[in-house]
């Protein structure tokens, strides 16, 4: 089981991916804004974090680069989750130095395996 | 001022009500709802919404809120005031609400609005690929007038390459605040769009600025720094190389943070020099405007 960190402003998003995450068997706290995000984040050890680009108080892009100057957070892969364009999140994900991106709207028959890629968890059916 | 209007469309009356009768924190909510489904959704709270509205002198009661027959909030519409000139921004319908005209009935609104405050000139801006927004604004006679980019630059480390920067002096607030004043806010290519304009800077506040000293100290550059973000760059250089320096000065002195800068005219002269320093464009905005 890992722990994850959701920082989704959106409450039908956030409640999608948490239950599928967990169903999946994973720990998951969610943050609906970038506050809550750093402190969530910044107060555990998690394992992997998922931040959105556009969150209503501080920018997604911003949580990442204060996220990137953690040293303890060095090994933690962070992914965009985000509905901009493709090849925007993908210039932001390089720019901001984040491990991959997920676009919305959430694809439930591969949303748990494009997370446990970065996780290094293999699932067998 | 309170309901100005009202409109029948699909059987339903709509009023339209001044934003002055409802909490930031009630606004943010209304606004968040009709950017749910948007290209590049940009959700406030409260307090953002708020300090958006200091910021670029959003006028509370020139600004709407389209209510349905129940009072529920349908659609928002906001409206900058300065001087001659009004602003048009946050402007959305809820997606569950589109298609019945409130559009049209909020845009004929906030223009009769602005015509009341003393407005002679509107302007907005619409995300490029938003056709529904475009087609709008143009049936009301607005007239695309430049292109502005929304960049971003993470806090990644300075290269110097081959520019080297040139010895700085810190500005005082008393300088920045002359310097903005004096600045030629009406070129074409190089005028600041609603958000840098000088009120806007002003408003903002916790403004940093320095010039560089190696020249006639007429090459500047004034910008906010907050917590975390730099934001509401504006800059004077002669040449490329003077403004990368004074990006390069800039970006050495706040390490990290993290940098976003929104409406760059695409002509600007200045838009190679932040190429250089790593900015990326997050999206990309059309300025429209017409006279009223």
């Amino acid at each position: 089981m890992s722990l994850i960190v959701l920082v989704e402003d959106n409450p039908h998003n956030a409640r999608l991916a948490s239950r599928l995450l967990r169903k999946a068997g994973h720990e998951v706290i969610v943050a609906q804004d970038g506050e809550g995000g750093l402190t969530a984040i910044l107060g555990s050890q998690p394992d992997l974090i998922l931040v959105d680009l556009g969150l209503p108080d501080i920018d997604g892009q911003t949580v990442v680069a204060v996220l990137r100057q953690q040293n303890h957070l060095n090994q933690v892969p962070i992914l965009i989750f985000t509905a901009y364009p493709e090849q925007t999140a993908h210039e932001m994900a390089q720019a901001y130095r984040c491990d991959g991106v997920i676009l919305k709207p959430i694809d439930t028959r591969y949303f748990v395996g494009q997370v446990d890629q970065f996780l290094g968890v293999r699932r067998f059916e | 001022m309170n309901d100005v209007a009202s409109v029948s469309a699909d059987g339903s009356t709509y009023e339209a009500v001044s934003t002055r009768h409802y909490t930031f924190v009630e606004l943010a909510e209304i606004y968040n709802q009709t950017r749910i489904d948007y290209i590049v959704p940009m959700p406030m709270n409260g307090r953002r919404l708020e300090e958006y509205a200091h910021f670029y002198d959003v006028h509370p009661d020139a600004s709407m809120v389209i209510v349905d027959e129940n009072g529920n909030p349908v659609a928002l519409g906001m409206l900058g005031l300065r001087g001659e000139r009004a602003w048009i921004t946050r402007l959305g319908v809820l997606p569950g609400q589109r298609g019945h005209g409130l559009g049209h009935f909020l845009m004929e609104t906030l223009l009769h609005t602005a015509r009341r405050y003393g407005a002679r000139r509107v302007q907005l801006e619409v995300i490029e690929g938003n056709q529904p927004a475009f087609r709008l604004f143009t049936r009301f006679g607005f007239i695309e007038t430049r292109k502005l980019l929304v960049l971003r630059r993470a806090p990644t480390p300075v290269s110097l390459g081959e520019f080297a920067i040139g010895e700085t002096r810190d500005m005082d607030v008393e300088e920045i605040l002359e310097t903005l004043r004096n600045r030629i806010q009406n070129d074409p290519v190089t005028a600041s769009s609603w958000l840098d304009e000088t009120e806007s800077l002003m408003n903002a506040g916790s403004l940093t600025g320095f010039r560089l000293v190696s020249t006639d100290e007429n090459e500047w550059i004034i910008y906010r720094s907050a917590t975390f973000q730099i934001t509401h760059i504006v800059l004077k250089a002669k040449t490329t190389q003077t403004a990368l320096a004074l990006l390069q000065a800039m970006h050495n002195r706040h390490q990290s943070n993290d940098t976003k800068l929104e409406n760059l005219p695409v002509d600007s002269p200045f838009w190679a020099a932040f190429q250089h320093a790593d900015y990326r464009v997050e999206f990309t905005r059309l300025e429209m405007a017409r006279d009223l």
